[in-house]
């Protein structure tokens, strides 16, 4: 194992941004797979499962079992993690919103363009995302619609959901679109619930990741086969939102299997105590995503449901 | 008679008894047949307070002057009014910027539903005009910017705003979740203004756009008043802008002031370091031309804008 500087970015007055990455085997030997953690401060659980992958795939290299390369960046924005922040901290700029980046830009964008640059050329690459909205889900495989995804590799991690869709205007400056532009398989791996640590989901992730390294052949390792994926298109996810704002409680967990006219959970009012309403599932399927902060605002989307058929 | 009545164009419920909303003060014609809407917006950044106090000078023209009012005027001074008062740009508890998630979503978080919420109250303006204020970072001349598939039919609208400078700029796909490109392409002639600095409002600046504001309603038809005599702003298309951005982190201190002719090769700030007592960097005038932008908050790191200057092709 290598342990590499990606980059080293002075500050005013802080210690500088150090952004270092652990590289394991080498080109020549195999195929390779670059797996960014936790670009935001927010990110934690993401910043969780890279660091122990670093660690796990260090005692694989010590056996032997690494055929290809590997490189793994746990954490970009140490600036925000280290204060509690999501976005880099002077300008609120959130990095993963400036690729491919810019040398001659605006901090982030050479941030970004550093980053990128350390990127190229891998054959697979994996991003650790978290949620952007106040939510917790299942860890399921998100993939946009940029005509050079790649399915297969998506499979290949065995999770229980692929998301596959069309990407947003804003996605065009994100690093997955613009991995796959630039020639890299590239695909992102959402999970958890941002600010904390989930060990279930992050065992589940780092055995996906390590699934996929095994069938790409970059780890020389027998591992069990995961989910046959399901591919969960917009069209399959019914939005449940909430009619009322106040204390949200969940009776379910992500992931729970559940019938049409199940009590997923109810909003009172957080000042009287009055139970303002009972969320009942309107459909069967499998709740992926909930909203994960005792308070809820008013039609903010509470549960949603991935269903075979609407 | 018009004196403005306020509307709640969007509410929804907070969770500890208190409601987010949306209100705009519509004013209307004494008489006659209204035909045409005209929207000015501010506030959906809320760090951003220059729209504001234009918002309050517009107002008050309007109450002293009702007879004059021909359409419909809607003003909206605080989209993000959590924001505002709060001194957050994003919108609070999400920490998303507004401005990159239009049009929106009725089926999507707050911030989308937010931005659902002003779309669906703006739709069917003719005309809508949406007052930034740079950030708290960089102070900004009035200026105007257009994206080049837009220019066509912005451009005109733009000269008569007096302001000083109308950008011209490429089509950036990012661009497309903004509130300008969700109404432009909806319809509603949406001009972008940036002036000043984020968490200030600049007097001078404010009464400036109140007569370009005044201007463009009266020669659309919006207000029976005569055209004011405005300036003619400078079009990006006849120069070039520069970007001068920090090359070592520490304290920027300006050498000049805002919105000065600079010439080629001259001083704009120095980089210093508080700490040694060193100067790490002067920061050079690259073109000719006018600072039209310069750097108000003095951290910066390797990157960081410092200044724009606009000047003539070469």
């Amino acid at each position: 194992m290598k342990r590499i500087e990606i980059l080293n970015f002075k500050s005013p007055n802080r210690a500088p941004l150090k952004v270092e990455g652990f590289l394991f085997g080498e080109d020549s030997k195999g195929p390779s797979i670059a797996i960014v953690g936790a670009m935001s401060g927010d990110h934690i659980n993401q910043l969780y499962v890279a660091s122990r992958l670093v660690e796990y795939l260090r005692h694989k290299e010590e056996e032997g079992k690494i055929c290809g390369k590997i490189l793994v960046i746990p954490a970009v924005n140490t600036y925000a993690l280290n204060m509690g922040q999501t976005f880099w901290p002077l300008d609120k700029t959130d990095i993963n919103m400036m690729f491919p980046g810019y040398t001659q830009g605006e901090t982030t964008q050479r941030i970004a363009a550093k980053l990128f640059e350390s990127l190229q050329g891998y054959n697979y690459g994996i991003i650790l995302e978290g949620r952007r909205d106040q939510g917790m889900c299942l860890p399921y495989v998100k993939i946009i619609k940029s005509d050079y995804e790649d399915l297969d590799v998506a499979r290949d991690l065995g999770m229980r959901f692929i998301h596959y869709r069309p990407y947003s205007p804003i996605e065009t400056v994100m690093l997955q679109y613009n991995w796959q532009l630039w020639g890299t398989k590239a695909l992102s791996v959402v999970f958890g619930k941002n600010g904390s640590i989930n060990h279930s989901d992050s065992s589940e992730v780092q055995g996906s990741l390590v699934r996929l390294m095994a069938k790409r052949g970059i780890l020389d390792l027998p591992v069990f086969e995961g989910f046959v994926s399901n591919i969960i298109h917009p069209e399959n996810i019914t939005l449940l939102k909430a009619s009322h704002a106040g204390i949200f409680d969940s009776v379910f967990t992500c992931g729970s299997s559940i019938e049409k006219g199940d009590t997923l959970g109810s909003i009172t009012d957080a000042l009287s105590g009055e139970q303002l309403e009972k969320i009942i599932a309107p459909v069967g399927g499998v709740l992926t995503c909930q909203y994960s902060h005792p308070l809820i605002f008013q039609n903010s989307i509470a549960f949603r449901i991935a269903s075979v058929e609407q | 008679m018009s004196i403005g009545v306020i509307e709640e164009v969007f509410s929804i419920d907070l969770p500890v008894g208190e409601q987010f909303r949306i209100q705009r003060c519509r004013y209307t014609p004494e008489r006659g047949e209204i035909l045409k809407r005209i929207s000015i917006v501010s506030g959906i950044h809320g760090d951003e307070l220059e729209g504001q106090y234009v918002c309050f000078l517009l107002g008050e023209w309007l109450r002293a002057n009702p007879e004059k009012i021909k359409g419909i005027i809607d003003i909206y001074p605080a989209i993000n009014s959590l924001g505002i008062d709060s001194i957050t740009r994003s919108v609070p508890f999400y920490d998303v910027d507004l401005n990159r998630i239009f049009p929106g979503s009725k089926n999507d978080f707050l911030p989308a539903q937010i931005a659902d919420g002003v779309v669906s109250a703006m739709m069917g303006s003719e005309i809508a005009i949406d007052i930034h204020s740079s950030n708290v970072f960089l102070r900004e001349i009035p200026q105007v910017r257009i994206a080049k598939s837009q220019a066509e039919t912005l451009v005109p609208l733009a000269n008569k705003l007096n302001i000083d400078f109308v950008w011209v700029h490429d089509a950036v796909t990012v661009l497309e979740s903004t509130f300008a490109h969700a109404m432009n392409t909806l319809g509603t002639k949406t001009l972008v203004v940036e002036m000043g600095v984020g968490m200030r409002l600049g007097k001078a600046y404010g009464h400036q756009l109140l007569d370009g504001i005044l201007n463009l309603m009266a020669c659309e038809g919006f207000l029976d008043i005569e055209p004011l005599d405005v300036r003619m702003p400078i079009q990006s298309h006849v120069g070039e802008v520069a970007y001068l951005n920090a090359s070592f982190p520490g304290l920027f201190v300006p050498a000049i002031e805002h919105c000065q002719m600079i010439e080629k090769g001259s001083i704009v700030g120095q980089i210093v370091d508080p700490l040694s007592g060193v100067t790490l960097d002067e920061v050079i005038a690259p073109i000719g031309g006018i600072l039209f932008t310069l750097r108000a908050y003095p951290i910066v790191y390797e990157g960081s804008l410092v200044g724009r200057i606009f000047g003539e092709n070469v």
